[in-house]
């Protein structure tokens, strides 16, 4: 029996096109659905709408028909269906409530009327449940964002739900800290929509596949035959690792940075005695796990921090990505935004957009973008003063693999144009002519 | 810190503190309220705390500076400037920098006490505690989240603008960036209240976990909240 149909769904928000189109789909209870499709195709409204979400929360017109548990979801509060689903959001941050690990884990369990002498031990055992236990007295202020990642899913393991709905929830994680994520999925009853931009473990975790684009969904099959369909229409979500130029870089240095260490608090050092260098020409990427220190360093050889000890040579100008794409908001426009770090030059600013597939966006403001074109938003602004070293921390998070590999192949030839790149990521697929890792092995030479 | 009392008891004090500071009379003793408060904020740690410590003193040492010159009182001149339209004649006398230094003292007291309950009171046992007003305190916890978010939205806001290469200078540099630490904070509260809602947040029928009974202490903080009060009417 289906836990979930979707008839005719079509959806848009206030004022913008369809995110959703004629949409039908049934989920069964039990099933493990990978939902894949590229930035801004309506994956997020999909599992918006499964919630009750839209059209409730968000307005906008919704002609069609959802229903969960044989509830119409146009009839029943959101908050109604709270312990039939959970929803896991893409930012852990925004949707944390409480100050502390273990009463956030509370909060969904109280509200859902939970009897009080049950509540303790269910979000004990949700948190045992994503190995969490230690964090329990924390507060969330004090967590990474891999942490805090696992929070939120206690929080929605907690309510027992029939449908858990998780949109891109390992974007934060480490590759061992999202495999350990989704082997912890792999054990629940709960049937299970995951979107994700990590394919390969998507579809490993999978039974069933949702393939949407601009809304439509393109296709609606098991693993095998999703991976046949993918192979041909879109090979680049099957690609384990992108390859690379061999075209061999220059040794002239860009960056050195020698014997580096740096500590946010006394006694507790993030960096110690880094080594690093980038040679004019190449692409470098940054790899380490959570809380390894690869933001610092990228800080550091941008010039945002200045290291406590070692040394730091670089010549040219550099430019920084952060990896929250959140701060790349100041105008009220795309293109102004973008032209911000070239003096108001909006044609500058359009070519630089258009390098990031996001021309069409010029004249929209930068919040109404979805969070992997708020990703390429970011990169545009920083690149387009085309500093000698460009320096990009997690640019790839929530972005499909077709723009992702096209993102690479431009940094390539950004480099080989006569600049540098350093890219600090989890993304162990993406393009690269050396491969640094700050936990040992030390450094691994992808282009020999 | 780990406070002693719990949160309730530890709010109360506090809030007893701030009433006892705004009824005093005396300099001397909306200054001792004040240096006893400073202490308690002094013992928290962590980058919020000179944010606080900060706003609070500086709203003092405002009033103390200029209502002054806004004000004519008696006592001795020490200083007689022109007379200006709708402020009147601008002096100083001893009785206005008295006056102002009482009030100076009571605005950095209330602004400490609420500095101590940001930084150092749990505030989900006050969301926890609160019975019928539950909404009402867990808007307030909220909101006194969001000074240290904004403060590290702010901060990230500007290194990412110094990433593209610009350099951030004076007053119009960083007022600029004060549209998108707004815009950037309602997003932030429309994504919470989403996923509030997603948890059932407002449903009928919501339950509490079990909390900790009161200790001892806390049922003595309490009691003494209202002699603190009582003495800032009376003798203070």
């Amino acid at each position: 029996m289906a836990l979930a149909r979707i008839r005719d769904l079509t959806f848009a928000y206030p004022d913008a096109p369809p995110a959703l189109r004629e949409v039908s789909l049934e989920v069964g209870a039990g099933e493990r659905i990978a939902l894949l499709g590229p930035s801004g195709s309506g994956k997020s409204t999909l599992l918006r709408a499964l919630a009750g979400l839209v059209p409730h929360f968000h307005g906008g017109r919704f002609e069609g028909h959802v229903e969960v548990d044989g509830r119409d979801t146009r009839r029943v509060r959101p908050a109604e269906l709270a312990g039939t689903i959970a929803s896991v959001f893409q930012d852990p941050e925004d949707q944390v409530v409480m100050a502390r690990v273990e009463n956030e884990v509370t909060f969904g369990l109280e509200n859902v009327g939970t009897g009080p002498d049950e509540i303790r031990p269910r979000a004990q055992e949700a948190l045992r449940s994503v190995d969490a236990s230690h964090l329990a007295g924390r507060k969330v202020a004090e967590l990474s964002g891999g942490e805090l990642q696992r929070i939120c899913l206690a929080s929605a393991l907690a309510l027992r739900p029939q449908l858990l709905l998780l949109d891109e929830p390992t974007s934060q994680l480490d590759p061992r800290a999202a495999d350990l994520f989704l082997e912890g999925l792999g054990r629940l009853d709960a049937t299970i929509v995951l979107s994700e931009q990590r394919v390969g473990r998507a579809l490993e975790f999978a039974d069933r596949v949702l393939f949407l684009d601009r809304g439509r969904l393109l296709l609606d099959a098991g693993v095998d035959d999703a991976i046949r369909w993918l192979g041909r229409h879109r090979p680049r979500y099957l690609e384990a690792r992108a390859s690379t130029s061999s075209a061999p870089p220059a040794s002239i240095p860009l960056l050195t940075m020698a014997g580096v260490g740096f500590a946010y608090r006394p006694g507790l050092p993030v960096l110690a005695g880094a080594e690093l260098e980038i040679r004019l020409g190449e692409v470098v990427t940054l790899e380490g796990p959570n809380g390894c220190g690869k933001t610092t360093l990228a800080k550091i050889a941008a010039g945002l921090l200045e290291p406590q000890l070692g040394t730091v040579f670089r010549t040219g100008t550099a430019g920084y990505l952060s990896q929250d794409p959140g701060r790349y908001m100041v105008c009220e426009h795309v293109v102004d935004e973008v032209a911000l770090a070239v003096g108001g030059d909006r044609q500058r600013a359009v070519a630089a957009l258009e390098q990031v597939d996001l021309a069409w966006a010029a004249g929209r403001h930068p919040r109404d973008l979805s969070s992997g074109e708020r990703e390429r938003l970011g990169l545009a602004a920083v690149a387009v003063a085309q500093p000698d070293l460009l320096i990009l921390d997690e640019p790839t998070r929530g972005v499909d693999p077709d723009r992702k590999a096209a993102i690479g192949r431009w940094l390539l030839g950004y480099a080989r144009a006569g600049r540098g790149v350093l890219v600090a990521t989890h993304d162990r697929t993406f393009v690269a002519d050396r491969r640094i890792s700050l936990a040992p092995p030390k450094e691994a030479l992808v282009a020999a | 810190m780990k406070l002693a009392l719990g949160a309730v008891p530890a709010a109360i004090m506090l809030a007893a503190a701030g009433t006892a500071a705004l009824l005093a009379q005396r300099v001397l003793s909306a200054g001792v309220l004040a240096a006893i408060l400073l202490g308690v904020c002094l013992s928290a740690s962590g980058r919020a705390r000179a944010l606080y410590l900060f706003g609070a003193l500086f709203t003092g040492l405002t009033v103390l500076v200029v209502s002054p010159f806004l004000w004519s009182g008696g006592g001795t001149v020490l200083f007689s400037g022109p007379i200006v339209p709708v402020l009147g004649p601008v002096d100083l006398t001893t009785d206005e920098i008295e006056l102002a230094a009482l009030n100076g003292l009571r605005l950095t007291a209330l602004g400490l006490a609420f500095s101590a309950y940001a930084l150092l009171l749990d505030h989900d046992q006050l969301v926890a505690a609160a019975g019928f007003a539950r909404r009402s305190a867990l808007a307030v916890a909220l909101a006194t989240r969001l000074v240290p978010t904004l403060e590290r939205d702010a901060a990230g806001l500007a290194e990412a603008v110094r990433g593209r290469g610009l350099t951030m200078r004076g007053v119009r540099a960083h007022a600029r960036l004060l549209s998108p630490l707004v815009a950037g904070s309602l997003e932030r509260a429309w994504n919470l209240a989403e996923a509030m809602e997603a948890r059932g947040y407002g449903q009928a029928g919501a339950t509490r976990a079990p909390r900790p009974a009161w200790t001892r202490v806390d049922r003595i903080a309490v009691a003494s909240s209202v002699p603190i009060v009582v003495a800032g009417l009376l003798w203070l």
